[in-house]
C-alpha cells in the first residue's frame, strides 16, 4: 500500500449525501413525483413476435367514463426513435416485431381505468412468420425484420449483407492464418449466455407536463442531456422546448439510457391537456425492457506447446432483438465483443462481432455492456486449454497476460499494466497453491481488465458569505455515490468540513451539457469538473484574502482552512470563512463558477481484475454452492472507499446472478419468466464469503490520482465459477446460467 | 367500481380515503395519503420495496388491498423516526454504506427494525434469513448485514 497525501476528506469512509433522504422516504424517485391533475397512462402490448396490424379501434376504450387520451401509431408523426440508430417507432403503425412492442397508449384518471380502457382496444392481428433464433435469421430464407436498415438515420456502419445482420465490426491483428500454421495445437469452443435485466427495483417511470411552452420531462433516466436531445428528435421540437428533471433514479446498471416512455407521456400529455404519468409495471421490464445481448462465442485459437497464445479467432453473435434502438455506441454495435480475445498477449487475431435482429424483446446496454458474456466465453476457454496442456491455470494465465509494452488483441498499447502481480494477489488471498480439503471442492479462476471512460461534464460551484459551498451537477447519482465523491473533492480542495458543502442536482436548463452517467466516466469527469471548480473558486477567495493581507495572491497558502501569505515574518492569515465574506460582498453576492470539464482520451489507461471462486458441488443433484470469491483490484487512488467496495460486491453478487441463476427465458419469441419469483436476482441468503484485495498504484486520470470501479467486478464472477465447477466434479459448463440442472445431466453424461 | 370511503391510521394519523375497493394497499397510501417513502418494484410480493408493518408486523402491501388496512395500526418508512431524529437502523444503513440507489431502502428498513425489535442481537444467519425477502440489486447485501449487525451490537 502506498502511502497518500494527508487528505481531509478523500479516502475517508464517507456515508452517501442523499443518505438521509433516501433512508427517510422522502427522497422521490420520478413516479413519486407529484403534480396536481396528473393522469395514469399505460400500453397496449403486442402479443405475437412478428404481425402485420390489419386495424386498430380504440372508440370502446375512448368512451370509457375517467380516460382523457388514447393515441395509436397513426395519430403520431411518422418517426423512429434510436439512442443511435433510429429504427423502432414510439408505437407500431402497421407491424409489430416483438412480443410486448407498444401497439396503442391511454391515459386516464386511474391506474386501474388504463388498465380498463386497454381492455376495451381491439386490434386485428396478421400474424407473420418469424425469428428467433440469431444463427436462423443469419440464414438466407429467414424472415427479414427491416427492410433497409442502411436507410435508418444514425446508422453509418456499412450493413452485412447477411440477413437481419445490422452492424458488424471486425479487428484483426497480425496473420491468421500464419498464426494457425505456426500453432502446434488449435482448440474450438463455443459457449452461450442468456439474455439478463438489469434488475433495477426501479421499473422505469415517466412524467411530462406541459406548461406554458415549455415540456417538462421526468424519467428514470441516467443521462438528462441526452434526453433532451432524443425527446426533440422523435418530438420535432427544439431541445430548449424541453427541460428535463433529476428525480433519484432508482438503479440503473446501463439499463436506463433510453426515453422509454416519455414520449408517448407527452402526446397523452397534449391530447388530454393534462400531465401524465406512466410507471411499467414489472411483468413489462420482464418483458419489453431492454436486457442484456444473448451472445453465442465462438473461438479457433491456436497455441504452442509451451503454452503461448498463438493465433486467436473469436466470433461473437449478439441476439438483439426487434431494434437496434438501445445500443448506443457509435458502432450500434457490443462493445464488449472487442474484449473477445481477452487480456492476453497474442501475435495474431480476428475478431468480429455481430449483432442480428430477431422477433425477441430488443436488447440494450448492462453494466460493461457485452463483457460479462464475453469474459465468461475467453476465461472458460482459457482454462479449457491450460488442462488440456497439462499446465495450472493461473500458470498459463501468467505466461500469456499482457505486460508493459505489450499491445492488446486490438492493437492498443496500455500503460501502467499490473496485470502479473493482481494475479498474485489473488492467488496468494486465495490459496490457490493450497490443496482442497473435501472430495467435489472446486476453484477456479478468471480475469478481465477495463478502461475509464471519459466525455464532457459540466458543474457550478457557488460560495455563499457564510462560507458554504453549493456545487450544482447534471449528472444524476444512479446509487454509485458519485455525488457524495463530489462533495469530498469540494471540501478536500475549499478546506472546508463536509458540511458546509452541499450537492444539488439542476434541470437541464442550468447546464450547457453534460454526458450524464455511464461507461464508467462519471468519478473521472464529473470529479474533474469539481475539482477545476474548487480550484477557481479558491482563486477568489484567496484574491480576497491577498487584498486584505496586503500581498500578492499567488503569495497564498491555504493551510488547515485559511490562507496564509508566506514569506513575510509575522503569521498572517485569513480563514477561508472569512474570505467568503469579503470575497462576496465586494462581487455583491455570491460567488459562482462554472466549468466544463473535458475528459479527453484515456486510451491505454485500464485496471485488472482477477477473481477466484471456491465452490462445492453435490455429486448426487448437480447443486453448486458457490461459498467464496476473491476479488483482486489493481486501484489507483480511492476517494471513498464504502462506494468502492460498495462497487465491487454489487458487481459480483448481479454476476452471480449471471452466473447462477439468471435467466429472462424466452419460448418462441415470449419471455416466460415475468415476475421476480422465477426471473431470479440473488437474495440475501445466496451470498458467499466475499473477500476483496486491493492492489494500489496511485495513477489514472480520476482526480488524486484515480481509476474506474464500476463495471469491473461483474465480469470475470461467471468463469471463475465455471472454472471451479470443473475442478470440483470433472464437467464443463458452457451455457450460463449453471443451474444444477445442467450439472447434473453433464455429471450423467460424464464417461 | 363505485369508489368507497376507508379508514386508515398511519403513522398515528387518522386518513379518510374515496377510493376504489380494488386499490392495493400501498397504492392508496402513496397517491391518495401522499407518504411516496413506500415504493412499488414488482407489484407482485417478491422484492420486498413495498414493506410496511400492519400493527407492527412487516407485510408486503403491494399485496393487500386497502380495506385490509382498516382498523390497523400502519406503519410506513415515515413513521420510523421520532421528533426528527433518524431510527438506528436509518443511521446505520448511511453510515456503513448499506444503500446505493435506495430504492430497496425503504422496504429493507422496515424489515431490519421489526427483526432487531423483536429479536435485538440476531445471529448474521438469523440477519440474512429475517431480510430474505427483501431484494436489492445495487450492494449485494454485505453492507447491509454489516449496518444492521452495527445497530445490534450498539444495543448490547
Amino acid at each position: 500500500m502506498t502511502t497518500s497525501p494527508a487528505y481531509t476528506a478523500i479516502g475517508k469512509p464517507i456515508g452517501q449525501i442523499e443518505g438521509p433522504a433516501k433512508v427517510s422516504g422522502k427522497g422521490a424517485y420520478t413516479a413519486d413525483v407529484a403534480l396536481p391533475g396528473v393522469l395514469w397512462g399505460k400500453a397496449l402490448r403486442s402479443p405475437f413476435p412478428h404481425a402485420r396490424i390489419v386495424s386498430v379501434d380504440t372508440s370502446r376504450a375512448r368512451a370509457l367514463m375517467g380516460v382523457h387520451g388514447v393515441i395509436t401509431g397513426r395519430d403520431l408523426p411518422d418517426v423512429l426513435y434510436g439512442r443511435r440508430m433510429r429504427d423502432m417507432p414510439l408505437l407500431a403503425r402497421d407491424r409489430v416485431r416483438f412480443v410486448g412492442e407498444k401497439v396503442a397508449a391511454v391515459a386516464a384518471e386511474t391506474p386501474e381505468i388504463a388498465a380498463e380502457a386497454l381492455r376495451l382496444i381491439e386490434v386485428e392481428y396478421q400474424e407473420l412468420p418469424a425469428v428467433f433464433d440469431p444463427q436462423e435469421a443469419m440464414g438466407p430464407g429467414a424472415p427479414r425484420l427491416h427492410d433497409d436498415v442502411s436507410a435508418y438515420p444514425g446508422h453509418r456502419e456499412p450493413v452485412s449483407d447477411l440477413t437481419n445482420v445490422f452492424s458488424v465490426v471486425r479487428r484483426t491483428k497480425g496473420d491468421l492464418e500464419q498464426g494457425f500454421r505456426e500453432s502446434d495445437l488449435v482448440f474450438e469452443h463455443t459457449f452461450t449466455t442468456p439474455a439478463q435485466h438489469q434488475g433495477y427495483l426501479e421499473p422505469h417511470a415517466a412524467l411530462v407536463d406541459i406548461q406554458q411552452g415549455r415540456i417538462h420531462v421526468w424519467v428514470s433516466n441516467k443521462s438528462p442531456y441526452a434526453v433532451r436531445e432524443q425527446l426533440a428528435q422523435v418530438l420535432g421540437v427544439p431541445e430548449e422546448q424541453i427541460v428535463v428533471h433529476l428525480p433519484h433514479v432508482g438503479g440503473d446498471f446501463g439499463g436506463k439510457g433510453a426515453l422509454m416512455d416519455a414520449p408517448l407521456c407527452y402526446y397523452l400529455a397534449r391530447a388530454s391537456g393534462r400531465p401524465v404519468k406512466m410507471v411499467m409495471t414489472y411483468l413489462e421490464e420482464l418483458m419489453a425492457g431492454n436486457p442484456r445481448n444473448t451472445g453465442v462465442i465462438t473461438f479457433k485459437t491456436g497455441v504452442k506447446r509451451d503454452g503461448r497464445l498463438w493465433a486467436w479467432q473469436a466470433r461473437c453473435v449478439w441476439n438483439t432483438g426487434a431494434y437496434g434502438a438501445f445500443l448506443p455506441i457509435p458502432t450500434v454495435n457490443v462493445a464488449g465483443g472487442m474484449q473477445s480475445a481477452g487480456s492476453y498477449r497474442i501475435p495474431h487475431v480476428e475478431i468480429e462481432s455481430l449483432c442480428i435482429y430477431t422477433n425477441c424483446v430488443p436488447r440494450g446496454h448492462m453494466r460493461s455492456p457485452g463483457a460479462p458474456q464475453v469474459c465468461f466465453a475467453v476465461e472458460s476457454h482459457v482454462d479449457m486449454m491450460a488442462r488440456a496442456l497439462g499446465m495450472d491455470p493461473l500458470a498459463f494465465r501468467l505466461m500469456n497476460v499482457l505486460e508493459e509494452g505489450d499491445t492488446t488483441p486490438t492493437g492498443e498499447a496500455l500503460r501502467d499494466v499490473h496485470a502479473k502481480e493482481t494475479l498474485q494477489a489473488a492467488a496468494a488471498a486465495s490459496g490457490w497453491d493450497t490443496p482442497k480439503q473435501r472430495p467435489h471442492h472446486g476453484r477456479g479462476m478468471a480475469l478481465y481488465d477495463r478502461h475509464v471512460g471519459s466525455g464532457l461534464s459540466t458543474v457550478t460551484l457557488t460560495m455563499a458569505e457564510d462560507g458554504r459551498a453549493t456545487l450544482t451537477t447534471v449528472a444524476p447519482d444512479t446509487g454509485t455515490g458519485s455525488h457524495t465523491i463530489l462533495q469530498q473533492i469540494v471540501a478536500e480542495e475549499l478546506h472546508l468540513p463536509l458540511s458546509q458543502v452541499g450537492v444539488t442536482v439542476g434541470t437541464t436548463d442550468a447546464a450547457p451539457f453534460d454526458a450524464g452517467v455511464g461507461g464508467s466516466r462519471t468519478t473521472h469527469i464529473t470529479g474533474q469538473a469539481a475539482y477545476r471548480a474548487s480550484q477557481e473558486l479558491k482563486g477568489l477567495l484567496a484574491a480576497a484574502a491577498a487584498q486584505v493581507l496586503g500581498v500578492a495572491a499567488d503569495a497564498l497558502r491555504l493551510e488547515q482552512g485559511s490562507f496564509v501569505a508566506t514569506g513575510s515574518g509575522a503569521a498572517r492569515s485569513l480563514p477561508v470563512a472569512e474570505a467568503a465574506r469579503l470575497a462576496t460582498r465586494a462581487a455583491g453576492g455570491p460567488l459562482r463558477v462554472q466549468i466544463t470539464h473535458d475528459g479527453g482520451s484515456t486510451a491505454g489507461i485500464t485496471s485488472f481484475c482477477v477473481q477466484v471462486a471456491d465452490v462445492q458441488v453435490d455429486p448426487e443433484t448437480g447443486q453448486v454452492t458457490v461459498e467464496r470469491i476473491v476479488s483482486a483490484h489493481d486501484v489507483g487512488t480511492i476517494i471513498n472507499p464504502l462506494g468502492h467496495q460498495g462497487q465491487i460486491e454489487g458487481g459480483i453478487i448481479q454476476s452471480l446472478g449471471f452466473a447462477t441463476s439468471e435467466e429472462l427465458v424466452i419460448e418462441e419469441g415470449r419471455v416466460t419468466t415475468l415476475h421476480l419469483g422465477e426471473y431470479k436476482l440473488p437474495v440475501m441468503k445466496d451470498i458467499p464469503e466475499l473477500v476483496t484485495v486491493l492492489v494500489q498504484h496511485p495513477e489514472g486520470p480520476v482526480p488524486y490520482a484515480g481509476k474506474a470501479i464500476g463495471e469491473v467486478s461483474n465480469c470475470p464472477v461467471a468463469a471463475a465459477i465455471a472454472n471451479a465447477v470443473e475442478d470440483a466434479v470433472g464437467v464443463r459448463i458452457t451455457d450460463l446460467p449453471i443451474t444444477a440442472e445442467k450439472v447434473y445431466r453433464a455429471l450423467r453424461a460424464k464417461p | 367500481m363505485a369508489k368507497q370511503i376507508f379508514r386508515l391510521k398511519v403513522n398515528g394519523d387518522n386518513y379518510e380515503v374515496f377510493v376504489e375497493p380494488n386499490r392495493c394497499l400501498h397504492e392508496v397510501i402513496r397517491d391518495e395519503i401522499g407518504l411516496t417513502g413506500t415504493k412499488e418494484g414488482c407489484g407482485t410480493g417478491d422484492c420486498g420495496a413495498c414493506t410496511l408493518w400492519i400493527n407492527g408486523a412487516p407485510v408486503t402491501s403491494c399485496l393487500m388491498l386497502v380495506g385490509e388496512g382498516e382498523g390497523a395500526e400502519v406503519t410506513t418508512i415515515e413513521g420510523l423516526a421520532r421528533d426528527g431524529e433518524l431510527h438506528p437502523v436509518q443511521k446505520a444503513f448511511i453510515q456503513h454504506g448499506a444503500l446505493q440507489c435506495g430504492f430497496c431502502i425503504p422496504g429493507m428498513i422496515m424489515s431490519a427494525a421489526a427483526l432487531l425489535r423483536d429479536n435485538p442481537h440476531p445471529s448474521e444467519l438469523e440477519i440474512r434469513q429475517g431480510i430474505a425477502g427483501n431484494l436489492c440489486r445495487c450492494t449485494g447485501y454485505t453492507k447491509i448485514v454489516e449496518a444492521i449487525e452495527a445497530v445490534a451490537a450498539g444495543s448490547r
